[in-house]
């Protein structure tokens, strides 16, 4: 949608030389400026608030620097800036044994993976940049991405730590597809479009709207997308690619500096598409919880992002408060659990969208 | 000091602890009146831990008693079944407080010890390695019996050219690590042991630290040992 | 359906690695993630104190117990100065005795503290450890009170203590266990009782009652496999007979008796019963009494050999002290719990998965310092 309309624009502005390809190309790199914009003053955001929201758990204070010049700034709001810097500036350092291309190429492949999906997510009534016809299965599908990207990571590094990280990944992130394929397979049913807008505008009309009320079983549904997505997103308790009591730090052991910035950045974008996909398939995307209140285009990127951030809080919560699973123990609650209660909600939801709805 | 005055001393100490400081406090020798008061003060503190330790000590000390009558008996009870058993093993020995064994057969006496009925010794409490001098070394094995709490120290010394004791390491698994560290540490070989390998220090160190005549190498992979420093410095 | 088995590989844990406490190197041998075999190297953490020990004399050596086990440096010098004291036959008063026993359990609690968190750690959960490290931190301040060492205190000297404790020790000890015992049973219920916890640890590296006694296993390890044994019940030292408490035993409550949640159930009960013991130590103590009363000028102990036991928050901590009768000890060697813990570790770890191995070996507590010397 966006890309089209900064197309027209141009074409309007220019009506002497438009339908230039140079338009398009225009049309296509402002909004990824402006995404890459976003992403990186998200990940200062989100990267203060898991920091405070951890100490606030943990009973501590958490970054504390008072003033300008190198402290953290008041309340330590200057701290992830800090720490980017001080990632951006470390040594690079590529282990001599490791698959050189291979090593450096999975940091890029992981954050094509995380930005790409980006352009499908709804961030308002009238903001979204790509409105695809298949968009939720167009972020799934570009998800997938980051599988290849951490097997590479693994595997490159010629590690043993990483290679544990690599494979534990690459059969978690594989696995707790499923469950969330399933899920949103669901609200597909419902709202008969792939379309991220239209299931969207299906949620139209207030709280109880919501997919997630629609009928009894969507709860169920929402918690095990949710779970599902914890593990996709290698959170807390599912971790295990990167737990750093038992595989020191999993893929990423050998990375340092810039890529391994490039790692950390990829997962809380991730984390932010994942929420948003949540969002938007539950919870109503964009729109306001209550018919007509604040339910204006301005309003609506409010809700999405605020909706978006509860769902990142959550996370946030979830990791530092419980333990990390076995990987023997992740696989049973995906296999034997999730999968067969997802079925049989897709069962369950057909009949009663064929009986009831 | 003369006698005249330590027999002065005493009898002013022996009137202050009964009561009558005047005297004391109207000697006219500053000197002697310090070193009156110092020693009335030396002679009530240890008047006052005599007298506490009395109090305190009795009962305990019959209990200690008892303990090591028990204690004897039960090392006496060990000694004579050892020779009733295993004959020409036992070494005899003035201290009563341990039982002093030939190498030979300590594999079939620990055995035994540990499953003999009426002594059970399932737990290795300590095993430790001493150069008791005269190039000897001696291994001391402290050993418990969970089931019917008795405790016994048993030793036995080898000679430095020949340091070989039968490993117990398959009666007490815990035998396994501590017998490392005393080969470890005085170069004591326990035959029979599966894994007899240097345990702290690494595999290349040459020499037995814990020998009382042992010298420190010179350089180890050529990083420079530093010496051992003599007392306090 | 068969079990599918691929290549061996060998894995190096440590010496540098987060989950080994110290400098530990593990070398397993895992097939994909099973473990089969678990090989122990130590002795990076080696500073020769035996050796040591033959070169200084007998009150020197209390500083080097305070680095052998660096968590719970009272309870090591509370160690030594039992076995000095029964080698030299002196009797210490009970103002002494009172502080030691207040100091060790205080030292108990803080290194069970430690000990839980870390578990919680090495299984993931960060929370736990950041609230018992919070309230470790209490503790150490009381230490810094009494001695001004936070870490190391060589706080006890053989026949008495450094300093008497400080006006005020007393009320603000018993203003932290007011504090405190709320605070255990927070950390009860955000480890012990979370289902995740509890599925990771219950049933995993279970070590039965035989294998732990013939691999000298002690202390709340010991208890967690079901054998009633404590030295303070046992074979009491110092003044332990007369306080009343409780051993708690593993029970099996979530799983089999001696498994990893049992031997870190144990430690938070005993948390429990180390707050009686102070709060009676506290109570009975003497107001008068001189802590340098029977602190001997000189000492030199008779020609002989003593081995005492005294119960660390690790364990049987034995020494076995060899005099000649010079103020230089001959032979002192420390028999350490932890040594005697990690060489269990092969027995009841090989079969289990990796992330199994490294939650075994953080319930079984091992303090590198106190292993290698």
């Amino acid at each position: 949608m966006t890309v089209d309309f900064i197309f027209d624009g141009l074409n309007q502005l220019f009506p002497a030389v438009a339908g230039n390809d140079f338009f398009l190309i225009i049309a296509m790199l402002l909004p990824v400026a402006a995404l890459l914009g976003f992403i990186t003053i998200y990940g200062f955001g989100v990267i203060y608030s898991e920091i405070k929201v951890s100490s606030f758990i943990q009973d501590k204070t958490g970054p504390m620097g008072q003033g300008p010049g190198l402290h953290a700034g008041k309340w330590g709001l200057l701290q992830p800036v800090a720490d980017g810097i001080k990632l951006f500036i470390k040594e690079d350092i590529i282990p001599a044994s490791a698959d050189k291309p291979l090593f450096i190429l999975a940091p890029f492949l992981i954050f094509i993976g995380a930005l790409t999906a980006f352009i499908a997510v709804p961030f308002g009534e009238k903001i979204i940049i790509v409105d695809m016809n298949i968009g939720i299965f167009y972020i799934i599908g570009v998800g997938s991405l980051a599988v290849i990207a951490l097997i590479l990571a693994g595997w490159s590094s010629n590690n043993k730590w990483a290679l544990f990280g690599g494979m534990r990944s690459a059969a978690q992130i594989i696995s707790y597809e499923i469950p969330a394929g399933i899920s949103l397979v669901v609200v597909i049913m419902l709202a008969s479009s792939l379309n991220m807008q239209e299931i969207i505008a299906y949620q139209e009309g207030g709280l109880f709207n919501w997919i997630i009320f629609d009928n009894p079983f969507m709860p169920i549904v929402f918690v095990i997308f949710f779970i599902s997505a914890l593990a996709e997103t290698n959170r807390t308790p599912f971790d295990l690619p990167e737990s750093e009591s038992e595989l020191v730090a999993g893929f990423v052991t050998e990375y340092s500096g810039t890529r391994y910035a490039i790692f950390f950045l990829s997962e809380y974008a991730n984390m932010f598409v994942i929420s948003a996909v949540a969002a938007t398939a539950f919870l109503g995307g964009w729109q306001s919880p209550f018919e007509n209140f604040l339910n204006t285009p301005a309003w609506s990127v409010f809700w999405m992002i605020s909706k978006t951030f509860f769902l990142i809080f959550v996370m946030i919560w979830v990791r530092w408060t419980v333990p990390r699973l076995r990987v023997d123990q992740l696989m049973h609650l995906c296999w034997k659990v999730f999968i067969p209660i997802g079925l049989f909600n897709v069962f369950a939801v057909a009949i009663w969208i064929v009986v009831i709805g | 000091m003369t006698s005249d005055q330590e027999r002065l001393i005493a009898e002013f100490v022996e009137k202050g602890l009964a009561g009558d400081m005047d005297s004391i406090n109207a000697i006219e020798d500053r000197a002697l009146r310090g070193k009156v008061k110092s020693a009335l003060v030396k002679a009530k503190r240890s008047g006052a831990v005599a007298k506490e330790s009395k109090e305190d000590t009795k009962i305990p000390e019959k209990e200690n008693q008892q303990d090591k009558q028990a204690e004897q008996s039960i090392d006496e009870k060990i000694k004579k079944m050892i020779e009733e058993q295993f004959p020409d093993t036992l070494i005899e020995n003035s201290d009563s407080d341990h039982i002093q064994i030939k190498p030979e057969k300590w594999y079939d006496i620990a055995n035994w010890l540990k499953s003999d009925s009426s002594l059970l010794f399932d737990s290795l409490q300590c095993q430790m390695g001493i150069d008791i001098g005269d190039d000897m070394l001696e291994s001391r094995y402290n050993l418990h019996s969970m089931e019917l709490d008795h405790y016994i120290e048993v030793r036995i010394a080898v000679h430095r050219s020949n340091p070989k004791i039968p490993s117990v390491e398959q009666i007490w698994r815990i035998a396994d690590w501590f017998e490392r560290e005393t080969y470890d540490m005085l170069g004591i070989e326990y035959t029979g042991h599966r894994d007899l390998r240097r345990i702290l220090l690494p595999d290349d160190w040459e020499g037995w630290p814990l020998r009382k005549d042992y010298q420190v190498q010179e350089t180890y992979h050529g990083i420079v040992v530093p010496k051992m420093k003599e007392g306090w410095e | 359906m068969g079990v599918v088995h691929g290549e061996e590989m060998v894995l190096n844990i440590g010496p540098q690695h987060p989950a080994t406490h110290g400098v530990l190197r593990l070398q397993v041998r895992t097939d994909g993630e099973v473990v089969s075999q678990i090989t122990p190297y130590m002795g990076y953490l080696h500073r020769c104190f035996e050796k040591h020990s033959e070169n200084v004399t007998y009150e020197q050596v209390i500083p080097f117990t305070d680095r052998c086990d660096y968590l719970s440096s009272m309870s090591m010098n509370f160690g030594y100065v039992v076995a000095m004291e029964r080698l030299m036959e002196i009797k210490v008063n009970d103002r002494v005795e009172h502080i030691r026993v207040v100091m060790a359990e205080l030292q108990r609690i803080a290194s069970h503290l430690l000990c839980t968190g870390v578990f919680g750690l090495d299984l993931g959960a960060f929370t736990p450890f950041l609230w018992a490290l919070r309230d470790r931190e209490r503790i150490l301040d009381l230490f810094e009170l009494t001695c001004g060492a936070r870490l190391l205190y060589n706080y006890m000297w053989v026949g008495g203590l450094s300093h008497d404790i400080p006006v005020g020790f007393v009320e603000s000890t018993f203003e932290f266990l007011d504090y405190f015992e709320p605070k255990v049973d927070e950390l009860e219920n955000i480890l012990a009782h979370n289902k995740i916890l509890v599925e990771r640890s219950a049933d995993i590296g279970v070590m039965p009652k035989d294998v732990a006694i013939s691999y000298g296993v002690t202390g709340p390890n010991l208890r967690a496999s079901g054998v009633k044994w404590d030295l303070r019940k046992n074979d009491p030292y110092s003044i332990y007979d007369r306080f009343e408490f409780d051993v708690p035993i593993g029970e099996g409550q979530k799983g089999t008796v001696g498994d990893c949640w049992d031997r870190f159930y144990v430690r938070i009960i005993e948390i429990r019963e180390s707050v009686k013991i102070i709060r009676q130590a506290l109570a009975s103590m003497p107001k008068e009494g001189d802590v340098h009363q029977s602190l001997p000028k000189k000492i030199r102990p008779p020609k002989g050999s003593v081995y005492a036991r005294t119960e660390t928050p690790r364990g049987d901590l034995g020494y076995y002290i060899e005099s000649d009768g010079s103020p230089i000890p001959y032979r002192v060697k420390m028999r350490s719990p932890a040594f005697t813990a990690l060489s269990v570790l092969d027995e009841i770890g090989a079969g289990w998965l990796l992330s199994d191995v490294l939650a075994i070996l953080g319930s079984l507590d091992i303090v590198l310092g106190e292993i290698d010397r």
